[in-house]
């Protein structure tokens, strides 16, 4: 990481609040971990922990008695188990985004909100890997999907995206979990050294695999690094693509569509930055982490948000548009007719309300830089996301080509406890990150300040450190409030 | 460890020689042969060798030995390992002896006879191992001629029912046999002092010469006693109309195959009449169109709610039941105009006016029709009209020259019968007269289906001494003194003769599962009869001339019931016992013993009684909106309520209505709108001071101001399953309205709408190209119009394709132009396949197993007249279509789903880990989870999972499958593989028409055809060649094995 010299003709600021100290930011940071936890903590871990347990029940009893505990029924043999296991792996690919691209981009801004979304990524795709473990009709054969020599020559069927499916998400979740893990090494070298007790010694010992901050240890850290970005990047587009072949490659109307794979990653990316954000805006709150999250970071999200709005509000029209082009009758019946005036066309102005039109009021500076109103679009966001999945899934099911098997698909509490459970994996996985774990690369971060700089201060004639920024006086326009 | 269990090895007998290996050996077996023998005096058990003598078992069982604490140690460790088993460990104990014509696993078939209302339907029983478990038609029989329907298939549920009686109930204690039989000859003894006057016997009217004998038998014992029938479903009216117009109750035969234009009066003819099944196999006949070239036969059909017969029209009339009769009447004047001679029946007739707002030309027109078509034209009347339709019927048809050409009369077994509400009023005018001393009541369950005037229930408590016999203890057995298992039709000896006069055996499958003794057998108690069991019975009564009559040449009957044979010379030889055996064995296995002569002479018409009970009928009063009708009709699945407590035909969806587990008060939009209800509302029906509640469903078609009513419902005492189930409308009928009642208010009660479940929720095809249909004319000017609207895909596929062209490659074809809709397929399957029953919720979520579905879509067509408010229908039956670019092999994770080298869609059960993508990916929607574990999560659930009865009926031969797997029709893969083992075993080819799939072999109408579609002579290969084939969503390019020809109407240009 070089120093992030802030270009001010471009109205550029720094990424740090102007005036931190490397100390600070160590403070900041490691603090977390070593402070006793906040009561809020407390609070929202509990809340969390109730949900993993309405997750046990609801599991346990979908194991006990088989998956006609849920709703889904024939047509609609998937429904939220789907819809939630989209919707999680959606979520789960801003990490990788901020973490990969835009490293290889070289966008420094991303060092104050990458831990975070590859942490996120991480625990969103354990929570989407749940569902295809768990909605299958006999989960005790659920190893029948890997490629296992055995006696009888029984290979599973390469023709098949679902088989696609567990490759590519298994994938993604393996690199990005080295990706986490190698990114997080110099930052458990700091929290042990920094431990005052001897069990943290050992175990951020262990993990920080005897990292001394060395030239040599620098050097190949920053190849390995940079060598998984280069791998996750191509991942980045790949898992949704292949999770959008899941239904591309069928031939029911409203699945059956080219548009799919880039219009899905386009989804994941707006869902995945929507829920960084609710969880940064939390975090940054609760711990106080205004020094390193700036402003300037949430409104280049929101951007982002904006930009990806669009595309999937483009990806919605075509899909209109296409039926229509195509003469279709039965693309025209399920997205001219089903779709908008179907028995759910509410769950299709859930969709369309939260992803399309909600965004657009970041087209205002001052929405996209208000707290209140980024936290409640990121809801509306997440919201929609997951009504778009179900609306892909649903509604293409409850009404395809014969009238005669058409139904209505309706979910049980097992349901909405199996989902809400997950959300409670989440958070729970979440809050012990934030707990035990360094929340914003430490490292990385003062990589980009001023004193990462080889000529701080020393710079043109030697001036003491900070007194060339200081002498424009132009730079502070932009700071934590 | 073993599943087999031991063999049993002891000393084939005694002193045989004994084999050692060494001369230790030898000295043990000698010293243990001699303990031995101690033991068997009683003395000591061994179990150890010379000094290892175990104490031998005390009295108390918890003193146990210590061999015996080890044994029970180890079976105790089993038990609880066992509980974390899957699947239960069985024993499988071969047979050590070998039962006579019985190989394991290869299944044996008898013939056997299933007597219903006026017909007896003959049958060809699977049974494996000796548990018989699938129905077949017998195409012997000619009430059959090869084809069963959805009653029949189910009735061997009925057999297996864990709720039937088991033990004879003297009051509500159990009790047995031995007792029923002191306690009855105790009173018959009694009874018999003044010849049986007090004794009274309520029957349902038979077909069976042995019952009849029995009777007679018992007229002799107790010369004053008198036998009632009443069946809630009967044919009085068709016998009462009869007998006006032929002077006695003969049956009429009907050649609906040979007519060309026929015209119900409301008569469900093919689903809920008399004779259903031979009307749909002939009917089909009449229409069926190999090519444009050929012709069909016309139906008219007049009828208050939609039936399946309706269904199949191509003209149909939507009117009240009260306003058929004056439409008959105009439509006899219409036809005398026509030079259709009627005489003095079209004066009388002309009494009163059409009825108001039928369409002119539903007489002109029909009336030109049929007087175009004489001798091909034939009129039919449904049961629940009044005699006098009946018998004006005749003088139609009569006049039509129909009799003789598409009408034939044959005579009914028992000539004797009586009105049956009548008789029924007479049994309980006599009771209330206090004549009647005891009451046996052998089948039927009048408690719950007498008419309500009589006010069965009050009356029968009146009777002192009454005996219930029934396959249930029911409304009515609960309610007698004593209640007896009645046995099932597959498990006793018995007898019946068709509508035509042939006599077929009803012969037994097995022994009665609860000990249960047939209705002969029960008269043969009463009347002490010299034949205690029904089978000496059946055999006396075949051989004493009244069925081997016709069976032996130069054979007759002598007026005292025995046989007298002649030689060619007239000369009388005696009857040789050989011959009379060679005739039973050859009638057992043919189904048929014998078959009546040539039809009789046609009974003159008797016109002058025709108008005269014309001029003395009055029509039923006016229906309007402020007068409503209410109609009585059998429930196509429950009939009577008989068949209440059986889960196939309580999951059967209704072929017009497509509801589940209930039936409802079925109203036409107009009528709901004027009464502002809507579907599911529950209502109050009142006929007088009589009302019952129903839940409301609102068909398009129904007559306005007619209210169907389904019988057979609600019942209180059927058992688990049927127990409370719909809605009874037995209270509103009255002896004097057994088929429809006017007069009728209806008013909403307010209660929450009704919790109704359907198969199918939509109605209309949205102009999909999915059922086709043209008129016959459009037909012969295009007569491929069934694949032009729906054309394959001409891209080239993005593969090689798979080589069909080697090897038999199965394939099936359904004429939509057949199908009635009957439902016969369904239940057949279910039968065949183990397919599981899932109760109405699930069936409300969507999650019915059936792997036929009977699509069923209105069809709104200006041309043909056919509106919203009353549509035209079309059925289409749709299993998995085995598709040769099947979609969900390709999205298989596990390739649990494959294809077959013959071309099949093959499922394996064990692969599948249920990820349900197939289903999801199968255009036509024909695949089905398993949710939960159907058999034991369902509805059997509170009995701890399916009953070991019912596990009886299932076939060994297919797989049932366990929850979390996918499951879907497998062209009866068993009966495939079956047929072509037979066809290696016996070097034989396999020929076409060798395999029958269950649905194919069922359906009356032979809408089904299954075959090799690579050998160009088979049936199903000639089909797919028709023009009217088409493949449905075919334009997805699955290229679909099961191909479908197209429906064609035959509407009468002049009705346009």
């Amino acid at each position: 990481m070089a120093y992030y010299e802030p270009i001010i003709e471009l109205g550029e600021a720094p990424l740090v609040q102007k005036g931190s100290t490397l100390a600070e930011v160590t403070d900041d940071i490691a603090g977390v971990t070593e402070r006793p936890a906040p009561r809020g903590w407390w609070i929202v871990f509990g809340l969390a922990l109730m949900f993993v347990g309405i997750f046990t029940v609801c599991v346990g009893y979908l194991f006990w008695r088989g998956v006609g505990v849920w709703g889904n029924t024939s047509p609609v043999f998937w429904a939220w188990d789907i819809t939630n296991f989209v919707w999680w792996v959606g979520i789960g690919h801003a990490g990788t985004l901020i973490s990969a691209i835009l490293f290889i981009f070289r966008q420094k801004w991303r060092t104050a909100i990458n831990r975070f979304a590859e942490a996120m990524t991480i625990f969103a795709v354990i929570c989407a890997l749940i569902f295809p473990g768990i909605h299958v009709g006999r989960p005790w054969l659920m190893y029948y999907v890997f490629p296992l020599p055995n006696q009888m020559t029984l290979w599973p069927n390469f023709k098949s995206p679902l088989l696609w499916d567990v490759f590519a998400v298994g994938t993604y979740f393996t690199v990005s979990l080295l990706f986490w893990y190698v990114g997080l090494i110099p930052d458990l070298a700091t929290l042990r050294d920094r431990s005052m007790t001897k069990g943290r010694q050992m175990v951020y010992g262990f993990f920080a695999l005897g990292w001394r901050g060395s030239n040599r240890h620098w050097r190949n850290y920053e190849r390995a690094y940079l060598i998984l970005a280069a791998i996750s990047t191509p991942l980045v587009l790949s898992v949704h693509s292949v999770v959008s072949m899941d239904f591309a490659t069928s031939v029911i109307p409203g699945w059956h569509t080219t548009i799919f794979p880039p219009y899905f990653v386009a989804g994941a990316i707006f869902s995945g930055f929507a829920m960084v954000e609710t969880v940064l805006l939390i975090a940054r709150t609760v711990f106080k982490l205004h020094r390193v999250v700036l402003m300037r970071h949430l409104e280049l999200m929101n951007k982002f948000i904006l930009f990806t709005s669009l595309l999937v509000g483009y990806a919605y029209s075509m899909e209109f548009f296409i039926a229509w082009y195509s003469g279709n009758r039965y693309e025209m019946a399920h997205f001219l007719h089903n779709r908008p005036a179907g028995p759910y066309w509410w769950a299709w102005v859930w969709m369309m309300v939260p992803n399309t039109l909600i965004p657009q009021l970041y087209w205002s500076k001052k929405m996209r830089t208000s707290i209140p109103v980024m936290f409640v679009v990121s809801i509306f966001v997440n919201i929609g996301m997951w009504f778009e999945r179900f609306v892909i899934i649903v509604l293409s099911l409850n009404r395809d080509f014969l009238p005669s098997s058409w139904g209505y698909y309706r979910p049980t509490i097992i349901d909405v406890g199996t989902f809400t459970g997950t959300i409670g994996i989440f958070f729970a996985a979440f809050l012990l990150f934030m707990r035990w774990l360094p929340m914003v690369a430490m490292a990385e971060v003062k990589g980009t300040m001023p004193q990462a700089d080889p000529h701080h201060g020393h710079r043109g004639k030697h001036a003491p450190h900070s007194e060339p920024i200081a002498a424009k006086g132009t730079l502070a326009t932009e700071g934590a409030e | 460890m073993s599943k087999r269990a031991p063999y049993p090895v002891s000393e084939p007998w005694p002193g045989s020689p004994k084999y050692w290996r060494d001369l230790e050996e030898r000295g043990r077996l000698a010293q243990e042969s001699a303990e031995q023998a101690s033991a068997s005096r009683g003395v000591n058990a061994p179990e150890f060798s010379k000094g290892h003598i175990e104490t031998p078992p005390s009295d108390e069982a918890w003193q146990l030995s210590r061999r015996g604490l080890l044994g029970a140690m180890a079976a105790t460790f089993a038990v609880v390992g066992a509980e974390g088993c899957r699947r239960p460990l069985e024993r499988v104990v071969p047979y050590t002896k070998m039962p006579e014509d019985v190989i394991p696993g290869v299944p044996s078939h008898y013939t056997t006879v299933l007597q219903r209302r006026g017909d007896a339907v003959g049958l060809l029983v699977e049974s494996h191992e000796g548990r018989p478990t699938k129905v077949e038609g017998n195409d012997q029989h000619p009430s059959s001629l090869g084809a069963a329907d959805l009653v029949a298939q189910a009735t061997i549920l009925d057999l297996y029912d864990p709720e039937r009686s088991t033990t004879p109930l003297k009051g509500a204690a159990a009790s047995d046999w031995a007792t029923f039989e002191a306690d009855l000859s105790a009173k018959l003894a009694g009874y018999a002092a003044d010849q049986g006057s007090r004794l009274r016997l309520l029957m349902p009217p038979t077909l069976s010469p042995t019952v009849l004998r029995m009777r007679a038998a018992l007229a002799q014992r107790f010369p004053k006693t008198r036998v009632h029938t009443w069946a809630a479903v009967n044919d009085s009216n068709i016998r009462e109309g009869a007998r006006i117009a032929l002077g006695a109750p003969m049956s009429s035969l009907n050649a609906y195959d040979r007519a060309r234009v026929i015209l119900s009066l409301d008569s469900d003819f093919l689903q809920t009449e008399t004779a259903n099944v031979r009307a749909n196999k002939l009917f089909a006949g009449g229409r069926r169109m190999h090519s444009a070239k050929d012709s069909m036969s016309r139906l008219y059909v007049v009828e208050p709610e939609r039936t399946t017969t309706g269904n199949s029209a191509d003209h149909r009339l939507r009117l009240p039941a009260a306003d058929i009769e004056r439409y008959a009447r105009a439509l006899a004047v219409e036809l005398s105009k026509n030079n259709v001679t009627l005489g003095d029946v079209a004066t009388s007739a002309a009494k009163t006016t059409p009825p108001d707002g039928i369409p002119a030309k539903w007489l002109s027109a029909v009336a030109k029709d049929l007087a175009a078509n004489r001798a091909k034209a034939l009129i039919v009347v449904g049961s629940r009209q009044p005699p006098v339709v009946h018998a004006l019927a005749h003088a139609m048809n009569s006049a039509l020259g129909a009799v003789g050409a598409t009408v034939n009369y044959a005579a009914v077994t028992d000539a004797d019968e009586l009105d049956a509400a009548t008789d029924l009023k007479a049994l309980t005018d006599a009771i209330a007269a206090k004549q009647v001393d005891a009451l046996v009541i052998i089948g039927g369950n009048p408690v719950y289906d007498a008419p309500a005037d009589l006010g069965f229930a009050e009356k029968l408590a009146a009777v002192p001494f009454s005996v219930h016999a029934s396959l249930f203890v029911d409304e009515t057995g609960e309610k007698c003194s004593w209640h007896v298992p009645l046995a099932h039709t597959y498990e006793a000896w018995g007898d019946a003769r068709a509508l035509d006069g042939t006599a077929s055996v009803q012969q037994p499958l097995i022994l009665p599962l609860y000990g249960g003794r047939s209705e002969i057998e029960l008269l043969a108690l009463l009347a002490n009869a010299p034949e205690k069991s029904s089978h000496d019975a059946v055999v006396a009564t075949s051989r004493s001339g009244v069925l081997a009559a016709h069976a032996l040449a130069n054979c007759a009957p002598t007026p005292d019931g025995n046989v007298e044979c002649h030689d060619p010379s007239g000369k009388v030889v005696p009857v040789r016992s050989v011959d009379l055996a060679r005739e039973w064995n050859r009638g057992l296995a043919l189904g048929v013993l014998t078959r009546p002569a040539a039809p009789a002479a046609a009974p003159a018409l008797r016109s002058a009684d025709v108008a005269a009970a014309l001029d003395k009928a009055t029509p039923a009063g006016r229906v309007g909106p402020g007068s409503l009708e209410v109609t009585f009709a059998p429930c196509p699945k429950m009939v009577d309520g008989f068949h209440a407590n059986n889960t196939w035909l309580q999951e059967m969806p209704d072929p017009v209505t497509k509801l589940v587990w209930d039936n409802a008060a079925i109203l036409s939009p107009a009528t709901a709108k004027a009464l502002g209800v809507q579907n599911k509302d529950v209502v109050r029906i009142a006929v007088g001071d009589r009302a019952i509640t129903s839940g409301v469903w609102i068909v398009p078609g129904q007559a306005d101001n007619s209210i169907a009513l389904k019988l057979g419902w609600g019942r209180k005492k059927a058992g688990r399953i049927g127990n409370g189930r719909g809605f009874d409308v037995y209270p509103l009928r009255t002896t004097q309205t057994l088929g429809f009642a006017v007069g009728a208010q209806v008013n909403k009660t307010g209660a929450e709408p009704y919790f109704f479940a359907q198969t199918q929720e939509a109605d209309h095809t949205y102009n999909r190209p999915i059922a086709h249909e043209a008129t016959i004319a459009d037909y012969r000017q295009k007569p491929n119009f069934a694949e032009l609207d729906s054309p394959p895909p001409r891209a080239l596929p993005l593969w090689s394709q798979q080589d069909y062209s080697q090897g038999h490659q199965w394939g099936m074809t359904i004429d939509l132009n057949a199908c009635t809709g009957c439902s016969a397929c369904v239940v057949a399957c279910m039968a065949e396949n183990n397919v599981p029953v899932v109760g109405k919720l699930e069936v409300w979520r969507g999650r019915e197993m059936h792997w036929i579905r009977l699509d069923r879509y209105w069809v709104e067509d200006p041309k043909l007249g056919a509106t919203e408010e009353d549509p035209l229908a079309i059925h289409e039956p749709l299993m998995c279509v085995h598709c040769e670019e099947a979609p969900c092999e390709n999205v298989c994770p596990v390739g649990a789903t494959t294809h077959g080298p013959e071309g099949l869609n093959e499922m394996a059960y064990n692969r599948c880990i249920g990820t349900r993508y197939c289903g999801n990916n199968c255009p036509y929607k024909v695949r089905h989870f398993n949710y939960l574990n159907w058999h034991n999560d369902s509805v059997w659930k509170e009995t701890g999972g399916l009953p070991e009865s019912l596990q009886m009926q299932q076939n060994p031969n297919v797989t049932v499958r366990f929850r979390g797997v996918m499951e879907k029709c497998t062209y009866c893969v068993q009966r495939i593989q079956s047929a072509k083992i037979r066809s290696k075993r016996e070097y034989k080819e396999l020929k076409d028409g060798d395999i029958k799939t269950a649905c194919q072999q069922t359906c009356p109408a032979d809408a089904i055809v299954f075959g090799d579609v690579n050998d160009l002579n088979s049936q199903v290969s000639k089909l797919t060649r028709t023009d009217r084939r088409f493949g449905l969503l075919a334009e997805l390019g699955t290229r679909p094995r099961t191909t479908y020809l197209g429906k064609v109407r035959n509407p009468n240009p002049e009705m346009a």
